[in-house]
């Protein structure tokens, strides 16, 4: 018997043009609860993916209690007790709790489906997670939070021996939170190992007793939790000194381009006031689901809000679509590039150029040689790592489809940019590059609101720091009072309560 | 600001010649010259002459098709139009019965068409989230219902005063008037979707309906518009429908839609959104119009016809996707 | 968790506001016309949709994974002629040997469907639109360009629609039988529930080891061998088969799951939402005639139902969405 109960060694796995991961390890104890961290695009979700055979490594080994397996497929890892709880759970929105949690090793009598039995076993599984909901609630209409508890059930029902969390508390509050964390506890008591990957540093205090830290596809290294200081691992993390990462200039502040007063949208967020002046990096920061982006979409008229007034450059402004917010200058570069951002089996010069054909079109007819000049320019303004412009937006890396968004923003005049996660899943050195440009921006006088959940981004980068919790605004710091234990402080501050309300 | 590392990006687009050899339509074009050897083999009355006095009957449909490739390019589809062009034909007869002048029958035809078109649009637009399949299905048994209770019990009707219908089904020289004004709608169509602002909005919307709406694309309108505008190219339709047949009844049309939407899916566009072309789609009409004629002058049934159809229809969308899935498993 | 008022489980459940909603309808016809309610007339009019009520059973397994299906009746037709001509020209003359052509037929057609739809990645509304003309078109050929099987040369297969067992009609057996299988099938057994999964959610199918294309296929088999049963039953009922029969009447079983409340988009749809659709759709058409309307406003009225239930629908869920979103706490 082997001192670990999984082990990992040498694994490399290649995609299309990118080596995901390089040569990493991995060890995990039994019975010990191990934290894996990394920066967004460090390889984390790659490398859980190999673990349950949803990929399949190019290179290297993998030990389960000293034996070596090579998964086929997911089904393989099931059958040898790992299982995986997504960031997003992966279920099915139609079925009943209790067909979620056991789809795939269905109770089975003489070829039927033994519902009661089922649904009884199901409940006994709640019961124990101490859930406020039932085995036959349709799944969809359950909350994120509820939702991750029906995966972690599942994953008791399987017996598995080993169970990885990727990102479990991302979009919880505090009391959710707890109430993971207490899992987890009982979980560990019950002799299961656990993964667990977040982004939280709290998380990794409160439940691991080791962490091991990936950085652009490698393995970085495996500290006892105890033993290492908090400053150390971000510099594990991010591979530099932050200061070098972000190159904020200072710009002094000019007239006011955006307030927004007293916004309101039922259900969404709630009486949220701010300002944006020429120059000036905002920052909106929260926990995932606190309101960020629905706030910003309604400030662009891709939703309605339901009362407040938006003010552009001091003029009352009601804008009903994203096309009107363009013409008047405020434009919303959008968190779900692939969904949202770009058409990605479009050439990059047509998706730069959407937002603006018809400004330079001939009587309704494009005009093609004045629309590839125009690509031409802002595509190598942002430095995009291309060959040319009719290539897909697909073919590039994260970091370059990005520049391409912020391309678009920048074929015609605006006044205020609006940046929903410009760097999500985008790898380190392409991330600096986009922080310069948008200093760059702000030196040209653009107002820009910048939404994020990464902390040394949000710290980095903004002038001013307004923190949203459960769809309010619960403050506004200057660059030089913040700090990420305020921020987390103010983000998780009226985290008390369950969003979907009484039951 | 400059690119800092000053990378230069090609924005030479490379010779259409080349691409258009190896494109579906260049393997049309050639389809075409196929087909038309082998009808002029199959049927000793296969000439120019013939396929001239012939083809209209057939080439009322390609004014629906045009509509059509432009729902089929964002994605949808509206099976309604068979039942518009069967509601406005009946319309413009009863009005030509009451002895209207031709103008006046010509613009209920086109009226009619464009309010059926309108009431799709409106739906589909007020309730996005609704599939225009059932919309169309709904609109389109409602629509066929109008005229069968117009109709009334003998369900049929024929136009008493033929005169106007006879000129509309006129000719210069050999060549009929319909063949003019598809060829003109044609090219108009095809412009205006390959070129214009307006279709490079539509692939847009076709393509990544979320994208395009948070690029600033009036998603709603440009949708609005195009389901209007079917609605009155049915009409259209339905006015040259009535000049070879000098009436309608309840199945005035039936199963149109399917044609229309045939027409364009074998002319390459893709039934899912945002790929294909009008040329594509109005080479496919017109192979498929030479291969009536000539069929039909063997007495080849039509069902005959139908079966090849379905054929070439299924072949021109499961052999890219067969090609494609060796292609891959070859290479692995 | 608070127990729901029986008013909220009626409301709240698609099933019993259809339900209701018949009930009130067989209630109110009965109040106009008073021979509506009688054990004769209601035979009669599950007999006359026999055909409808049990292809929409294949209908909603291939609209719960999202597909669609137009070819059917084009099955129905080449399944049913094919029997016809084969009693007519005295190949065969068992009741029993063409029924079980007839499914051997249909379920043959609908796996060269479901082939080309799961192998071949054609989307499902060209590739059935396309069979919709070749099957068509093969029933026109095997009628030997357009004969019809009349009454006579069905000899006595016909019977089989007029034959009664335990006071019952023999086509109304076959209708309970197939919702009774098709009930337990969908609810009660693993590949039924697959049906569900893959149809709520592809990808997560995929994942938990469903294989996701024989599922896409076995849906157009099922489809398949309903429309030969349908065939076999229409030329029973009508005793006669023709090539052209229930053209476009795809339409109405469509129609059938849409009002029953089976999802266009997949997913979600029971056997008693489909009974109740395409019962709903019998009961107008009988109906109708009845209290006085024209039977010409048939169709419209058909296609009005459908669209004021797909509308009604849409509204409801936004209400519902956005009291649910009322009662977040901020």
């Amino acid at each position: 018997m082997s001192e670990y109960v999984l082990e990992l060694k040498g694994i490399t796995k290649i995609f299309p043009g990118v080596k995901a991961l390089n040569n990493v390890q991995f060890q995990l104890k039994p019975g010990e609860v191990h934290a894996l961290m990394g920066e967004n695009g460090a390889g984390k979700s790659t490398f859980i993916k190999v673990i349950t055979g949803v990929h399949k490594a190019e290179e290297g080994e993998m030990f389960l209690y000293g034996q070596k397996v090579d998964f086929k497929g997911p089904k393989d890892a099931q059958a040898a007790g790992i299982a995986a709880v997504y960031q997003h759970p992966t279920s099915y929105p139609h079925l009943t709790v209790a067909e979620n949690i056991f789809m795939g090793h269905e109770i089975i009598k003489h070829k039927m489906i033994q519902w009661k039995a089922m649904n009884d076993e199901a409940n006994k599984l709640l019961k124990e997670l101490n859930a406020d909901f039932t085995a036959t609630a349709e799944m969809g209409t359950l909350s994120v939070a509820q939702q991750q508890m029906v995966e972690i059930a599942k994953a008791l029902s399987t017996h598995a021996k080993i169970i990885i969390l990727d990102e479990p508390t991302a979009a919880l509050t505090r009391r959710e939170s707890e109430e993971l964390y207490r899992i987890v506890d009982k979980l560990k008591a019950d002799g299961v190992s656990i993964i667990f990957i977040s982004h939280r540093f709290e998380d990794m205090y409160r439940l691991a007793s080791r962490v091991t830290v990936f950085r652009d596809s490698q393995y970085i290294g495996t500290y006892d939790v105890n033993g290492i200081t908090n400053a150390d691992l971000i510099k594990a993390m991010v591979g530099r000194e932050i200061k070098d990462l972000f190159p904020k200039p200072e710009v002094k502040p000019g007239k006011e381009m955006l307030r927004v007063e007293h916004l309101s949208r039922t259900g969404f967020y709630k009486d949220v006031s701010f300002d944006v002046r020429a120059g000036e990096i905002v920052g909106l920061t929260g926990l995932v689901g606190a309101g960020r982006t629905e706030v910003v979409e309604s400030i662009c008229g891709i939703t309605r809000a339901d009362s407040g007034k938006v003010y552009l450059e001091g003029e009352e402004v009601c804008i009903k679509q994203p096309s009107e917010a363009m013409e008047k200058g405020i434009i919303l570069l959008p968190e779900d590039r692939q969904k949202e951002g770009l058409i990605m089996s479009w050439g990059l010069g047509r998706n730069v150029t959407l937002p603006t054909i018809s400004k330079y079109a001939k009587k309704g007819f494009n005009d093609e040689k004045t629309e590839r000049e125009l690509a031409k320019k802002l595509l190598e303004d942002v430095d995009t790592k291309a060959v040319d412009i009719f290539q897909p937006a697909s073919s590039l890396s994260g970091g370059n489809q990005q520049k391409v968004v912020v391309a678009k923003a920048l074929s015609q005049e605006m006044k205020v940019v609006i940046m929903d996660e410009p760097t999500k899943g985008v790898d380190v050195g392409a991330k600096a590059e986009i922080y310069g440009i948008m200093g760059e921006l702000a030196l040209k006088g653009y107002a820009i609101i910048l939404i994020s959940s990464e902390m040394p981004e949000i710290l980095g980068m903004s002038d001013r720091i307004i923190v949203m919790c459960n769809g309010r605004k619960t403050g506004e710091l200057s660059r030089e009072e913040a700090t990420q234990e305020r921020i987390l402080e103010l983000a998780m501050e009226k985290g008390t309560t369950n969003g979907k309300g009484a039951k | 600001m400059a690119g800092k590392s000053g990378r230069s990006i090609n924005n030479v687009p490379e010779a259409p010649i080349k691409k258009m050899i190896l494109s579906w339509e260049g393997i049309l074009v050639v389809l075409f010259v196929l087909v038309n050897i082998f009808c002029a083999v199959f049927s000793e009355f296969y000439n120019l002459k013939s396929l001239l006095r012939q083809m209209p009957i057939y080439l009322a449909e390609v004014f629906l098709m045009l509509p059509m490739a432009y729902i089929l390019v964002l994605g949808e589809i509206d099976i309604s139009v068979g039942s518009i062009v069967c509601l406005s034909a009946t319309m413009s007869c009863i009005v030509c019965n009451t002895g209207a002048p031709f103008i006046v029958v010509v613009l209920t035809g086109l009226v009619v068409g464009t309010l059926c078109g309108l009431v799709n649009g409106f739906i589909l637009t007020r309730f996005e989230e609704l599939p225009p399949m059932i919309v169309t299905l709904a609109t389109q048994i409602i629509f066929r219902g109008i005229a069968e209770i117009v109709l009334g019990s003998g369900g049929s009707i024929s136009a008493t005063n033929t005169d106007g219908f006879r000129l509309l089904g006129g000719k210069v020289g050999s060549v009929p008037y319909i063949l003019f004004l598809v060829v003109i709608l044609s090219v108009v169509f095809a412009v205006v979707l390959g070129k214009s602002t307006f279709g490079r909005r539509v692939y847009a919307i076709g393509t990544n309906r979320l994208t395009a709406y948070y690029s600033g694309i009036h998603v709603q309108k440009i949708r609005l518009i195009i389901y209007t505008v079917m609605g009155t190219m049915a009409g259209l339709c339905s006015l040259f429908l009535v000049s070879t047949s000098y009436g309608a009844n309840t199945t005035t049309g039936n199963g149109f839609e399917m044609d229309a939407i045939a027409m364009a899916v074998f002319g390459g566009i893709s039934s899912t959104g945002g790929k294909g072309n009008l040329a594509g789609g109005i080479i496919s009409a017109f192979i498929i119009v030479c291969l009536r004629v000539g069929l039909g002058q063997k007495n080849v049934h039509a069902q005959v016809i139908l079966l090849i159809l379905g054929v070439l229809l299924i072949a021109a969308v499961a052999l890219p996707n067969i090609i494609g899935q060796i292609k891959r498993v070859v290479k692995k | 968790m608070e127990k729901k008022s029986v008013f909220k489980k009626i409301t709240g459940s698609r099933e019993a506001l259809l339900a209701v909603i018949l009930i009130i309808m067989f209630a109110a016809i009965t109040v106009v016309s008073p021979s509506f309610l009688t054990p004769k007339s209601l035979m009669d009019m599950l007999k006359n949709n026999a055909v409808t009520m049990v292809m929409s059973l294949g209908m909603l397994c291939v609209m719960l994974v999202g597909g669609i299906d137009i070819s059917i009746m084009s099955t129905l037709a080449l399944s049913g002629m094919s029997i016809g001509m084969l009693l007519k020209y005295e190949y065969i003359t068992s009741p029993v040997l063409a029924f079980a052509i007839a499914l051997l037929i249909g379920t043959a057609c609908g796996l060269v469907i479901g082939l080309v739809i799961s192998r071949a990645d054609v989307p499902p509304i060209i590739a059935t639109m396309g069979f919709m003309y070749i099957y068509r078109a093969m029933g026109y050929l095997v009628s030997n360009g357009g004969e019809w099987a009349s009454a006579k040369a069905l000899g006595t297969f016909k019977n089989f629609a007029t034959s009664k067992l335990l006071g019952l009609n023999c086509v109304i057996w076959v209708i309970i039988l197939c919702y009774v299988v098709f009930f337990v099938f969908m609810k009660w057994t693993r590949t039924g529930r697959k049906i569900y999964a893959v149809g709520s959610n592809a990808n997560a199918a995929e994942v938990s080891g469903i294989n996701v294309k024989n599922i896409k296929m076995l849906v157009y088999v099922i489809m398949g061998f309903l429309a030969g049963l349908g065939g076999a039953l229409q030329v029973s009922i009508y005793a006669s088969a023709m090539p052209d029969m229930q053209q476009g009447g795809e339409m109405d079983v469509i129609a059938a799951c849409v009002i029953g409340g089976v999802s266009m988009s997949g997913g979600r749809g029971t056997v008693i939402g489909a009974l109740l659709g395409s019962l709903i759709l019998a009961t107008i058409a009988k109906a109708l005639p009845l209290v006085g309307f024209d039977a010409l406003w048939q169709n419209t009225i058909k296609g009005i139902l459908i669209l004021v239930v797909v509308v009604v629908n849409v509204v409801l869920q936004r209400v519902a969405d956005r009291n649910a979103l009322k009662g977040r706490e901020m």
